[in-house]
């Protein structure tokens, strides 16, 4: 078995080195016997056995390769030797390993994300079957939706498509008991707590072919029943249960109706809401107090066939694609869409439907994809930075080892087994720094989604896995062919030389490599810089309101029943929280402000209908004193007071932009708002206009309803509390004061006003904070290159230096040339730098509040960090250079 | 003849060298070789020692420490089972070279 052996002598390299040289010694002493028995000179007999022999050095290479499989061979022994290579010089190994380290953790830390939110299919059976169905231009005109259009149906059109066994296997709905995902949950004696609850269809569990870890799913039945039963999410066992096997069977208050568990899903499976887990489900069910979304009763899942408030989730019968399904599906569904709305118009373009492969997280529109993808760019140009630097820093190293690669070959070693000796080094480099880069994107991609709030499985997949390590490799092909020029040039007359001559040529490509850096790391700077101020613009931008003195929480009453109770409710509420100590006013709202909903009606003015496309009126139902509590200014007439209550006068304060484009050149109070065939509302107030469903939100005409005498009273509303201190002190009070009046309530998301603005753009925030980290990432290592580069050549032209100043040059002159030499490089990078920032500015458009792509500004601050580095990089070597004494570098050589 | 020439022959003439000789080290096969071919055939010492270790690792040839008559120590190679096969077909195809080459000389 010769590989075998050959196998066997990889181990026992020094032993069969020891018998080769014996061997070798043997032939020449027997020639060197010979010779002096034919009378030769001992000196002379010596000499003529190397002679016959040949180069001894060269034979025993040759014999060791013919020893082993010549690629297998040595490579413990290259390991060995650029172990010791690289301990040498500790800086240029660490350096090295940190960037790639660096590199490679944030670009795979970023997959991690990216693959999680976009990329991967669902944890269930045959996830390629898989798509969410959507509407794409929204529902037919005049039915009420969810405010999240483009995945809400209603459920005929649910009922159709389930009809459909054609085009699809199952269809599956569900829809959150909560606009706000969580709502009040109380298992035994425990406190209340929140938790995130949906509704589903009885085939929900089944058609995904998702198997229980306890249980059962549910069934057509528990659906057709609205069976009081519930499964819960493996999580919210472990939360909630501790993994008690006892949990399935006990009861569950979800707004305090009672529910069995039933069953507990699978750890793999966080549910099929976008970005967020779901802690428990239950069926769809008829009650008005588990109506989907929280909805107040006014539209009801059964009783309300125009309100699409259900989401799909189907999976293609076999055989068939996405786009055959919804042609084969969509009759039946225009059908069942239009048949309630009664008369249309013909004129307005029917609606459509879409089946979107169920991949990362639903509902993402473009809008979200883009920035995910930018920030992939922005990472992976940090990862060629990166990537470049550490290959310059062993281009550089290997050329000052040039001369001893040189002498090394004069000696009789092949340009083959340097070759493999260096690339043994870059390997091990990347191996390195592709481990410490792993450890790294693992954690931070832990980070990542703390600090994003957003709820996916970041655990790394094997997709993660297979994206680092196609990166490494592709690393360590760079870097693996970084030496083969090296070694291809090294003259073995180099050796012999006692000087070298510069080279100007690696000098120019060195720049090159450099100024592309640079260039690199201006389009990030940039990047950064665009996104910092957008962010700047976003914390800058005035809400119209004082919302760092608000503190607001929700409230959903509980066992109460009726219109008249709920409203009672609500008003011992509003009087409990006024005599709170601290609380300088409260009233309630029905629509969180900032949270990204809203409400939104045709205006009716003095008996005038605007359509919704010209004037889209947006809505709010308040308590009294709303605009005084949020500090909105009252520029006419007067808030919404005490007195309008459920028997008084219909009354309404709208907003600036209202009297701007519906009452433009008159005294807007007096005047009537409304719907057709509707009492309508008095206009007694006009406020200033503010923000209401976020930040970057251009000013739209608003009417504030008292929430009294809108209709059936709201199944949760906002309280919102006003105090001169900080307003999150009032929580423990509030929660006591809420509590006293039913042990089920509990505060719904507390949190100051301003906090709720703030979370709307917090995607931008987190985008801007890592855009910055970037760039300051691609700062530092441009610098770190810069710094290496110029010392090296400083160091390879001290002679050059030394005669020029010997020859007069003062040392302000040396100074100019280096430094001149690191903004040279600056200019031309930033020369290339600058179309390719407009560009990123030109993709990030999107991404971009209350800022130009071109923002003269921000490209000037850039300018100016490159600049900045570059003469931070090129001080020291300048300094160095300057203060060369020209005698001693003279002799130097 | 030049040196490189003898390449593609040199395993060939060890293998001879050793099946005509028995157990020999490498010092040997060098002084058989250029006394038996009338020292027409030179090689070049050193490069003995690939071929050796490559045919040794190839289970042609095996090989064991001896003493020589002069009291050194030394590597003595001898032909193994499959070396003497591998022998024939050397041979077998070195014929069948030398018929072809001398063919084309003569051919007129």
């Amino acid at each position: 078995m010769p590989l075998l052996r050959r196998i066997a002598n990889l181990f026992t390299r020094s032993r069969g080195d020891r018998e080769i040289d014996a061997e070798l010694c043997a032939h020449i002493d027997l020639r060197i016997d010979d010779n002096l028995a034919a009378g030769m000179s001992p000196e002379a007999a010596r000499r003529d056995a190397m002679l016959r022999f040949g180069n001894p050095a060269a034979m025993r290479e040759r014999v060791t390769a013919a020893d082993t499989a010549l690629l297998l061979s040595n490579i413990a022994s290259d390991i060995r030797y650029a172990f010791r290579q690289l301990r040498r010089f500790p800086v240029f190994a660490v350096t090295a390993i940190l960037t790639l380290a660096l590199g490679i953790g944030a670009t795979t830390a970023i997959f991690t994300v990216m693959n999680a939110v976009l990329l991967r299919t669902m944890p269930v059976a045959n996830p390629r079957e898989m798509v969410y169905l959507h509407v794409p231009n929204g529902q037919p005109y005049m039915a009420f939706n969810t405010g999240d259009s483009e995945t809400s149906f209603s459920l005929p059109a649910f009922e159709a498509l389930r009809q459909d066994r054609v085009a699809f296997s199952e269809v599956m709905a569900f829809a959150p008991l909560s606009i706000d995902q969580k709502i009040a949950v109380r298992t035994g004696g425990a406190a209340p707590e929140q938790a995130a609850g949906e509704m589903v269809s009885g085939n929900f569990f089944s058609g995904l072919g998702i198997g229980m870890a306890r249980g059962r799913g549910f069934t057509a039945d528990d659906e057709q029943q609205h069976a009081p039963v519930a499964v819960l999410s493996y999580a919210y066992w472990t939360r909630s249960f501790s993994r008690s096997p006892s949990a399935l069977g006990q009861t569950m208050y979800v707004k305090g109706i009672p529910f069995t568990i039933v069953g507990i899903a699978p750890e793999s499976f966080p549910g099929v809401e976008s970005g967020a887990f779901t802690d428990f489900w239950i069926p769809l069910q008829r009650r008005a107090e588990l109506n989907p979304w929280g909805h107040s009763p006014g539209l009801t899942l059964y009783g309300s066939p125009t309100w699409w408030c259900l989401r799909l989730i189907a999976r293609l019968a076999p055989g068939m694609d996405a786009q055959r399904a919804v042609a084969q599906a969509i009759p039946a569904f225009l059908a069942a869409a239009y048949t309630p709305m009664g008369a249309t118009d013909p004129k307005r373009p029917k609606i459509t439907m879409a089946a979107v492969e169920a991949r990362g997280v639903q509902g993402l529109g473009d809008n979200d994809r883009e920035p995910m993808m930018i920030l992939m760019a922005l990472v992976t140009l940090v990862l060629i930075i990166a990537c470049a630097n550490v290959a310059m820093l062993i281009v550089a190293r290997n050329a000052s080892r040039q001369r001893d690669f040189s002498l090394r070959m004069a000696l009789g070693a092949q340009r083959g087994t340097l070759l493999r000796q260096l690339m043994v080094e870059s390997g091990l480099l990347v191996c390195s720094g592709s481990l410490l880069g792993w450890l790294f994107a693992v954690s931070a991609a832990r980070a990542l989604a703390a600090w994003s709030q957003l709820e996916v499985n970041l655990a790394p997949d094997t997709d993660v896995l297979l994206f680092a390590c196609a990166v490494s490799i592709a690393a360590a092909l760079v870097f693996g062919l970084a030496p083969l020029r090296t070694v291809t040039n090294a003259p073995v007359t180099a050796a012999l030389r006692a000087t070298q001559a510069t080279s100007y040529q690696r000098g120019r490509a060195g720049g090159a490599a450099l100024a592309v850096q640079v260039a690199l790391c201006f389009t990030l700077l940039t990047a950064a810089g665009l996104l910092l101020r957008t962010l700047v613009n976003y914390q800058r931008t005035s809400l119209g309101m004082k919302a760092g003195q608000a503190l607001v929480f929700g409230v959903t009453p509980q066992n109460i029943a009726g219109n008249d109770a709920r409203f009672a409710f609500y008003r011992t509420l509003l009087d409990r929280m006024r005599s709170l100590p601290g609380v300088e006013s409260a009233t309630l709202v029905e629509v969180r402000l900032g949270n990204g909903w809203s409400n939104n009606d045709e205006p009716t003015v003095d008996g005038v209908t605007h359509s919704f496309d010209q004037v889209p009126l947006r809505t709010n139902n308040v308590g009294p004193d709303f605009l005084h509590v949020l500090g909105i200014p009252l520029l006419e007439g007067r808030d919404i007071e005490d007195r309008d209550t459920q028997t008084a006068p219909r009354v309404v304060v709208v907003n600036e932009t209202f009297v701007k484009k519906l009452l433009p050149n008159t005294n807007p109070i007096g005047h009537q708002l409304g719907h057709p065939n509707d009492r309508p509302y008095t206009i007694v107030g006009v406020a200033k206009d503010s923000k209401y469903r976020s930040v970057d939100e251009q000013p739209r005409a608003m009417a504030y309803y008292p929430y009294t005498q809108t209709g059936n009273a709201p199944v949760t509303l906002q309280v919102e509390l006003r105090t001169t201190g900080e307003p999150r002190t009032l929580i423990a009070s509030a929660a006591q004061a809420v509590h006293g009046m039913n042990p089920n309530l509990s505060l719904e998301k507390p949190m100051t006003q301003a906090a709720v603005f703030e979370d709307s753009y917090a995607q931008s925030s987190l985008f801007a904070r890592l855009a910055a980290f970037f760039g300051m990432l691609a700062a530092l290592l441009v610098g770190i290159g810069l710094y290496g580069t110029l010392s090296y050549r400083i160091s390879r032209r001290t002679t050059e230096i030394g005669v020029r100043m010997a020859l007069g040059a003062r040392r302000t002159e040396v100074l100019r040339i280096v430094m001149g030499e690191s903004l040279r490089i600056a200019c031309v990078g930033a020369a290339i730098g600058v179309p390719l920032a407009l560009l990123a500015g030109h993709f990030m458009s999107s991404m971009l509040y209350g800022l130009a792509p071109w923002d003269a500004f921000t490209f000037f601050a850039a300018l100016v960090g490159v600049a900045a580095i570059s003469v931070a990089a090129a001080y020291a070597p300048a300094r160095r250079a300057s203060s060369i004494d020209p005698m001693q570098a003279l002799r130097s050589e | 003849m030049a040196k490189n020439d003898l390449q593609g022959t040199l395993d060939l003439l060890v293998l001879k060298t050793l099946a005509q000789l028995g157990e020999l080290h490498g010092y040997g096969i060098v002084l058989h070789i250029q006394r038996a071919s009338d020292e027409l055939l030179r090689v070049e010492e050193g490069s003995l020692y690939p071929a050796l270790h490559r045919m040794e690792q190839s289970g042609w040839i095996g090989a064991a420490w001896a003493l020589t008559e002069t009291g050194r120590k030394a590597k003595y190679y001898k032909l193994t089972a499959a070396g003497r096969r591998q022998l024939e077909l050397a041979e077998k195809s070195f014929d069948q070279l030398v018929r072809g080459v001398r063919a084309m000389l003569r051919y007129a």
